[in-house]
């Protein structure tokens, strides 16, 4: 029988087998690596990466799940300030929230607590690693401040709205994440106090040009200051408070409607702002926007003074060729991405004002002391009738001049219904809207998928009366 | 050859010693006596090229030349040579001593003579253990659709395709043995002519809105349905496995026409139809509209204004805000309805959008061969409009398939250029995200097409009062310009080369290169919603091209000892794919004159490249002994770039056997038993489908604002990193048999299947104090089960020709294993109300909704029974079904349905007399649940968007409560009425006769006078009846066909034609 390697023709078939195999047999063949996302292994690596890293950071608190958006929910409609009177629409998701009615399960909760946890880990991933690079001393201590800042407000919003929660300080698997237990409350405000305090000397005084707008030591002693109001810690809030006021950094701006301008963004009344830009990507939908009519309380109306110029900030207007109206302090016209690019005011001078006054009265109550100037420093900025001593004459009804204050100044910030679980007020000022309060919604109910997903009542349960 | 071994490294030395070994092999050589002859049609005495001829007991074979030629060495004390081809019946011929034996075959529709086409080889169907489910090409002729995959349907048991959407061009949802998978997808694995096809193209195109997206198009109508031989689909796992790590969802393959030697036969095919709706939804006119409308309004205020009175004009009731205005104040522009004053506006807006469309398609094709070169070339060219305006689909493709023989080598080229062009409209989705059926649905018909000017008129945007805005469906479906195109080079070449008697070689070189493009604009005529007058208008241009290329290298072997017979097949394989994207999006066009983006601002873009690669070694090993016994064994090892770098490598084997009864002394000579196969399988398969790049970290662009409106970059990770990940895996066993009673007049068909999936691919719930909310993992079991038939009958009464074949198929699917912990997956679909649970023990996304019991019909049955907090009579009554007296959305709520059917089940029919043919095809589904999501717009009794005529017998007071079922009108709804719930689920069971068509053949005589050898003429109707209690378009619809946790939505989608046609079949 013939070889049959012998023939020519097979000999010119073999080229093309081994050619061709040879090329699949590269060893490389199958380790072909991600080309146009970048790859979490290679990053954290240098100055530049932790920069991008805690611009993501920011991104997280910006996402509509927070200051973008349902925190309006959360915080406003949830008090007395604006409501929610839309049950069809999503079967009432945000009305029920309004009406003290929602369930474990609404995705509100669910996706605000994602994520805020999306953005503590975030910070952690940045403060983990940063350590263990070496660059510049300077830019590196802003980079562990801004994280700490944006891990504290996360945090301190976390434990407003539920409570006890998780306390996560190093990133870690989805593996440890099973391993989490609700941390107690205390704990929570222990690592917000000390991320504060280690931003306040982290972090620079001011900013220029595209760093304007990063979290500063004031921001992060304006902050502090919050937290121990709301763990009524007032002797430690006296100072870090006091701080910021001499700083001379910020001021009032003379008309109280300027500060919201989205023509005068980044002014000298911002401590700190949650930054948007419209035209599609950095933008967000209208604030309060609603085409069912009116969607702010009455209540809230009625209780400015006559010739408070703040009234107008809260009284809703037309947006230009749109069916919508908006509440004037969160006022811009669409962009052609149909979008919006109001800066939320997170902490402001007027409000560090009012939370100086408020740490005066509780720690030092004078009836004509420095409290009463910083009011009336607020008041008369909108042509509100300046408080005088003899009104105020005792410490309880000076307290409750300022929780009103605070409404009237800080109406849509996202405080009021902080302010009144941290006052004790709430069911008292919800009853006045019409609603009753039931004692344990005080804290949100923790989202049914972590309670599912733990699916342990006694490291992880729910909150009573959910 | 050692220089060669040397020169090759790494893995492929196993492939080069394999090799070796099989070259070595076939140095041996046994004595035979050889054998010659001619292979012909009986009937026309045509030569026929390509025929197979066997030695019976053993696997010497040969196949005839061009001249229907052959020759065979005939190994000592044979006797019997066994002719077969496809479509015809096989012939065994009694050697003898002769050495000349010629062969006349009978053609035949009998499906156990045919061979079979099984990966990587043919098979004949007596010999074949595995299931596999055949369509030839005559069952494809005669129906108007525009991809094969719609000529499937209802042809094989076991095999469910569904038109979840009847936009022309449009993907259909294909399932082989049901759905195993929750993440990676549940198509099948398409090869045509040996190319494995990449299953990303399918979602090149994109969407223009990602919480309602587009249903895809169909990438596979590039395919010219004239073109198709044959389909196989491979359909349990030991047929499977030879396609490893991608067979787990079934494999089919598809084979086009090749030349025959003999005469050029030049054929046209040709239809031209119209399609027009199925179906149009019964809805309220104008008037009935604006009565419900005012009375919603008027409920609404008096919950609110107890001591008020539905004469209150509008002064009054807006008056306090508490009174709820402006949602309870009458709106101007219904009072004339209301006064019942004649002639107002009171548009049909489904007839607005639908339109009787044209189809026509036509093939010429020229086939033939001579001298070793045989050639199949064809042209194609279809036009399909869509029933919806402005949507439609046209392909012009063309076919060269070229075989060359020369000695012992044989080549070949088969290259089919296709250009496609898709009309898109937004046909799925409601009013939120520009669905224009949806739209069509809900917009009130109190509105005009056009204003008076001729402008397109949007009163419903911005209509106030209250009232949500909807726009002009027509508007939308015209203005906006949305072009898809598709350019595709599928091709390969290949050589094979008999190396030795029965030992050969085949090299096939494959590409398939798709390109995409898809412009999109959106004029500024239209106005956007809730912002009134022009809107700046908006483009998109996105360009997708995908590279994917195969190098395969096979050798097959067959040999016989005696009656033990041999084949084995052993083969190296690479593929590499890779895919660029490119995607820019731009505003602030100065006009609508100039479309393209280079008119416009550019606002964004993006680039994108990604690239897979698969490097596979196969093997397989078929055995018999006399034709009784078989036996088969295959493996495929599968590594990935997808895999996890822990995981890169898998090993697919399977075994299977089969027993031919029938051909058993005690059976053989039965008079009604003329064949009968029991056989068995079990093999394991695999899902590659898994992200590209899912076992690393990736990081995304997580953007922030600073400074002066100053975008800076942001970078966070989107996922955790598994270096684990790796392929699912289906076990499945298979227990068959094939039947033929009554000389082939009776066939029977029964499979049982069993198939496990594990290491099931989830984006398993982590903690979201994680950072993240999902983890991909390899985690999770689902099994199918289920049993298939397929009954066929075959007779003759004097002219009377008829065939019939019924299949049924039922599959039960249930999860096994889900999570570390196994907590149900729970994911919403078009709104967050809308629930689908996935749990241990029950099949893959079922509803979880509230169940409704009608509506409370007095505030007595109010009080006697739970109810949300502000539940009022006329309200719906959900059922408390934890008994906690209290109604609660999250606890009360109950799995309520699956999209699954109990079973499926087709019937195809033809019969022929005197040169007349009529044919049926019938497809059924019995037992599905549809979650008609739309009905939470046109049947809420809200007044808002027009509703269901159903509406008319709602809960008005209860000395009137309507049917007790439809709840009371209320602009400012009460009870949670909205909730989902089983008001929400409908029965989608159907019965759909799928084709009707009658045909007449010119007789002979006739055809020679014309110079034609064939002339049929013939009239077709598709989809002509349905038979269901859906009230929607469509029962086989699905919003997110490839989402497995959530099948069976209907947010709005594109209706199912009904088409009428007639055609000719011509040769020459």
């Amino acid at each position: 029988m013939k070889n049959t390697y012998t023939s020519p023709l097979l000999r010119l078939l073999m080229v093309p087998i081994w050619v061709l195999g040879g090329v699949a047999c590269q060893s490389n063949f199958l380790d072909l690596t991600p080309q146009s996302q970048p790859n979490a292994a290679n990053f954290y690596r240098t100055a530049n990466d932790f920069g991008n890293a805690v611009n993501g950071a920011y991104d997280a608190i910006q996402t509509s799940n927070q200051y973008g958006g349902d925190f309006n929910t959360l915080i406003e409609a949830r008090a007395d300030n604006f409501f929610d009177n839309d049950p069809s629409s999503n079967a009432g998701l945000r009305y029920n929230i309004d009406r003290f009615i929602e369930p474990t399960t609404n995705s509100v909760l669910r996706d605000t607590w994602g994520s805020l946890y999306t953005g503590i880990n975030r910070t952690n991933l940045i403060l983990d690693k940063i350590d263990a690079i070496e660059f510049d001393a300077t830019l590196k201590a802003r980079y562990k401040g801004e994280a700490q800042f944006v891990r504290a407000l996360s945090y301190f919003n976390l434990v407003r709205l539920w409570g006890s929660v998780p306390l996560v300080l190093t990133a870690g698997t989805t593996a440890d994440a099973r391993t989490y237990v609700r941390n107690s409350v205390a704990d929570i405000y222990a690592a917000i106090e000390k991320d504060l305090l280690a931003a306040s000397t982290n972090l620079p005084a001011t900013y220029t040009g595209t760093n304007v707008g990063r979290a500063t030591s004031g921001a992060a002693k304006a902050l502090l200051g919050k937290v121990y109001l709301t763990e009524k810690k007032f002797t430690e809030a006296l100072p870090v408070l006091r701080d910021v006021v001499n700083s001379g950094t910020y001021k009032l701006l003379a008309n109280p409607v300027d500060p919201f301008l989205v023509t005068n963004k980044n002014n000298a009344e911002i401590v700190f702002a949650v930054k948007f830009k419209k035209g599609g990507l950095e933008g967000h939908g209208l604030w309060y926007g609603t085409n069912i009519g009116n969607n702010i309380e009455p209540s809230l109306q009625a209780a400015y003074p006559a010739g408070d110029k703040r009234l107008a900030l809260v009284q809703q207007i037309p947006v230009p060729s749109n069916v919508n109206v908006v509440p004037r302090k969160f006022y811009d016209e669409f962009s052609s991405a149909n979008d919006v690019g109001n800066d939320f005011p997170v902490l402001r001078y007027a409000d560090v004002l009012l939370m100086y006054a408020e740490a005066l009265n509780e720690t030092t109550y004078s009836a004509a002391g420095e409290a009463l100037t910083s009011l009336n420093a607020v008041r008369t900025r909108a042509a509100a009738p300046a408080y005088t001593a003899a009104q105020l004459s005792a410490q309880a009804t000076f307290r409750t001049a300022i929780i009103n204050e605070r409404r009237l100044e800080l109406a849509l910030e996202n405080d009021r219904w902080f302010d009144l679980v941290r006052t004790g007020t709430a069911v008292d000022a919800l009853k006045v809207v019409g609603i009753t309060v039931p004692p344990n919604r005080l804290v949100y109910p923790i989202p049914q998928s972590e309670i599912d997903t733990y699916n342990n009542p006694t490291t992880f349960p729910q909150n009573p009366g959910y | 050859m050692l220089t060669l071994l040397r020169t090759h490294r790494g893995r492929s030395v196993a492939w080069c010693i394999l090799t070796t070994t099989l070259l070595l092999l076939s140095h041996i050589g046994f004595a035979q006596t050889p054998l010659t002859g001619t292979v012909s049609d009986a009937a026309t005495g045509e030569t026929l090229a390509g025929a197979t001829l066997q030695i019976k007991g053993t696997t010497t074979g040969a196949t005839t030349d061009g001249q229907g030629q052959y020759r065979i060495n005939v190994p000592a004390g044979s006797t019997t040579l066994v002719v077969s081809f496809i479509g015809y019946q096989p012939l065994e011929i009694a050697i003898g001593n002769r050495s000349v034996v010629d062969a006349k075959l009978t053609s035949s529709d009998n499906a156990l003579s045919e061979v079979v086409v099984v990966g990587y080889g043919v098979q004949n169907r007596r010999d074949v253990t595995t299931a596999i489910g055949s369509v030839r090409a005559k069952d494809l002729a005669n129906q108007p659709v525009s991809s094969f995959d719609q000529a499937i349907a209802a042809k094989i048991a076991g095999v469910q395709v569904l038109q979840t959407s009847g936009a022309p061009g449009a993907a259909l949802s294909v399932r082989v043995r049901g759905t195993g998978s929750i993440s990676a997808g549940n198509d099948p694995l398409y090869v045509i002519d040996g190319i494995p096809l990449s299953r990303d193209t399918k979602f090149a195109t994109g969407s223009t809105n990602t919480q309602f997206p587009d249903n895809p198009i169909n990438v596979l109508s590039t395919i010219n349905t004239d073109d198709i031989e044959s389909i196989e689909v491979l359909k349990d796992a030991s047929a499977a496995a030879i396609y490893g790590s991608r067979g787990s969802n079934g494999v089919v393959l598809l084979t086009t026409k090749r030349g025959k030697e003999g005469k050029t036969i030049i054929s046209y095919d040709s239809y031209v139809g119209v399609q027009q709706v199925t179906k149009k939804l019964d809805l309220l006119n104008a008037y009935e509209y604006a009565t419900l409308n005012a009375e919603g309004r008027n409920n609404a205020y008096l919950d609110r204004n107890p001591t008020g009175k539905i004469t209150d004009p509008t002064s009054v009731r807006s008056s306090n805000p508490a009174w709820g205005s402006p949602s309870t104040v009458i709106p101007p522009q219904i009072v004339p309805y209301l006064n019942n004053t004649p002639g107002l506006t009171n548009t049909d807006w489904q007839d607005a959008i639908f339109r009787s469309a044209p189809i026509q398609n036509h093939t010429l094709s020229v086939s033939g061969g001579k001298d070793n070169v045989r050639f199949y070339v064809s042209g194609n060219y279809l036009d399909q409009r869509g029933v919806v305006i402005n949507s439609g689909f046209k392909r012009y493709s063309a076919r060269a398939n070229l075989d060359i023989k020369s000695g012992r080598l044989s080549v070949g080229v088969n290259l089919n250029p296709t250009y496609a062009q898709h009309d898109l409209i937004k046909g799925e989705g409601p009013y939120l995200g520009e669905g224009v059926v949806g739209l069509a649905l809900q917009i009130p018909p109190i509105w005009p097409v056009n204003n008076p000017d001729g402008s397109f008129n949007f009163d419903g945007n911005g209509w106030g009062y209250g009232t949500t805005s909807i726009l002009n469906p027509v508007a939308i479906a015209t203005q906006v310009s949305d072009k898809l195109s598709q350019l595709r080079l599928l091709s390969n070449v290949y050589a094979q080369y008999e190396i030795a008697k029965g030992l050969t070689y085949r090299l096939n070189v494959g590409v398939d290169v798709n390109s995409f493009q898809r412009d999109y604009f959106r004029p500024s005529t239209l106005e956007i919603r809730d912002a009134k007058g022009p809107s700046v208008p908006t483009a998109f241009s996105r360009a997708q091209q995908f590279v994917n290329w195969l190098v395969e290298n096979t050798v097959n072997y067959n040999r016989s000892f005696g009656r033990h017979n041999f084949s084995a097949l052993a083969g190296f394989t690479s593929q590499k794919d890779r895919r660029r994207a490119n995607e820019l999006t731009a505003t602030n066009f100065p006009n609508d004159l100039v479309q393209t983006l280079n008119a416009g601002q550019v606002t964004s873009g993006s680039s994108d490249l990604q690239e897979w690669s698969l490097l596979s070694y196969l093997g397989r090993v078929q055995y018999d002994y006399d034709g009784k016994y078989l036996l088969s064994a295959a493996v495929r090892a599968d590594g990935s770039s997808r895999f996890g770098a822990n995981n890169r490598y898998g090993y697919f084997p399977s075994v299977s056997a089969g027993w031919n009864v029938s051909q058993e002394s005690f059976l053989k000579s039965s008079t009604w038993l003329s064949d009968l196969k029991i056989r068995a399988s079990y093999g394991s398969t695999g899902n590659f489908q898994i992200p590209n790049y899912g076992s690393v970290s990736l990081l995304n662009y997580q953007n922030y604002v600073l400074g002066a409106e100053t975008v800076v970059s942001g970078l966070a990770p989107g996922n955790s990193a598994n270096p684990n990940l790796r392929w699912e895996k289906t076990a499945m066993f298979d227990v068959g048999f094939d039947a033929s009673f009554f000389r082939n007049r009776l066939t029977l068909t029964m499979d049982y299947y069993n198939a496990n999936t594990s290491d099931l691919l989830l984006n398993v719930p982590v903690p979201r104090s994680s950072g993240f909310s999902t983890e991909l993992q390899n985690i999770g079991k689902v099994n199918n089960q289920g049993i298939e038939l397929t009954l066929g009958t075959r007779q003759q009464f004097g002219k009377l020709g008829w065939t019939a074949s019924a299949n049924i198929a039922g599959n039960r699917n249930t999860v096994r294993a889900l999570g570390p912990t196994g907590d149900p997956i729970i994911v919403s679909g078009g709104v967050a109300g809308a629930q689908f649970i996935t749990r241990i023990g029950e099949p893959i996304g079922q509803y979880w909704t509230m169940q409704y019991d009608g509506v409370f019909k007095s505030q007595a049955e109010v009080d006697a029974y739970p109810h949300t907090a502000t539940t009022k009579p006329g309200d719906f009554r959900f059922i408390d079904t934890n008994g906690d007296k209290k109604i609660d959305f999250s606890s009360d709520r109950t799995t309520t349905g699956s999209y699954f059917p109990k079973f499926t089940f087709g019937f195809n029919t033809s019969f022929t007399f005197a040169g007349f043919d009529l044919a049926a095809t019938v497809q059924g589904s019995q037992g599905s649940k549809i979650l008609n999501l739309i009905r939470r717009y046109i049947y809420n009794e809200e007044g808002n968007g027009n509703q269901f005529r159903g509406a008319l017998d709602r809960w008005q007071s209860e000395a009137n409560p309507g049917d007790g079922l439809h709840n009371r009108a209320n602009r400012l709804q009460t009870g949670s009425n909205g909730e989902i719930s089983t008001w929400h689920i409908e029965d989608g069971s159907y019965v759909r006769i799928r084709t009707l068509t009658l045909g007449y053949s010119l007789p002979t005589p006739l055809l020679s006078t014309l110079h034609l050898s064939r002339a049929r003429l013939y009239v077709s109707a598709q989809n002509p009846f349905t038979f269901t209690k859906y009230s929607g378009f469509n029962p086989e619809v699905s919003s997110r066909p490839d989402s497995a946790l959530s099948p069976g939505e209907d947010y709005g989608t594109y209706p199912l034609p009904r088409t009428t046609s007639v055609g000719v079949n011509l040769s020459f």
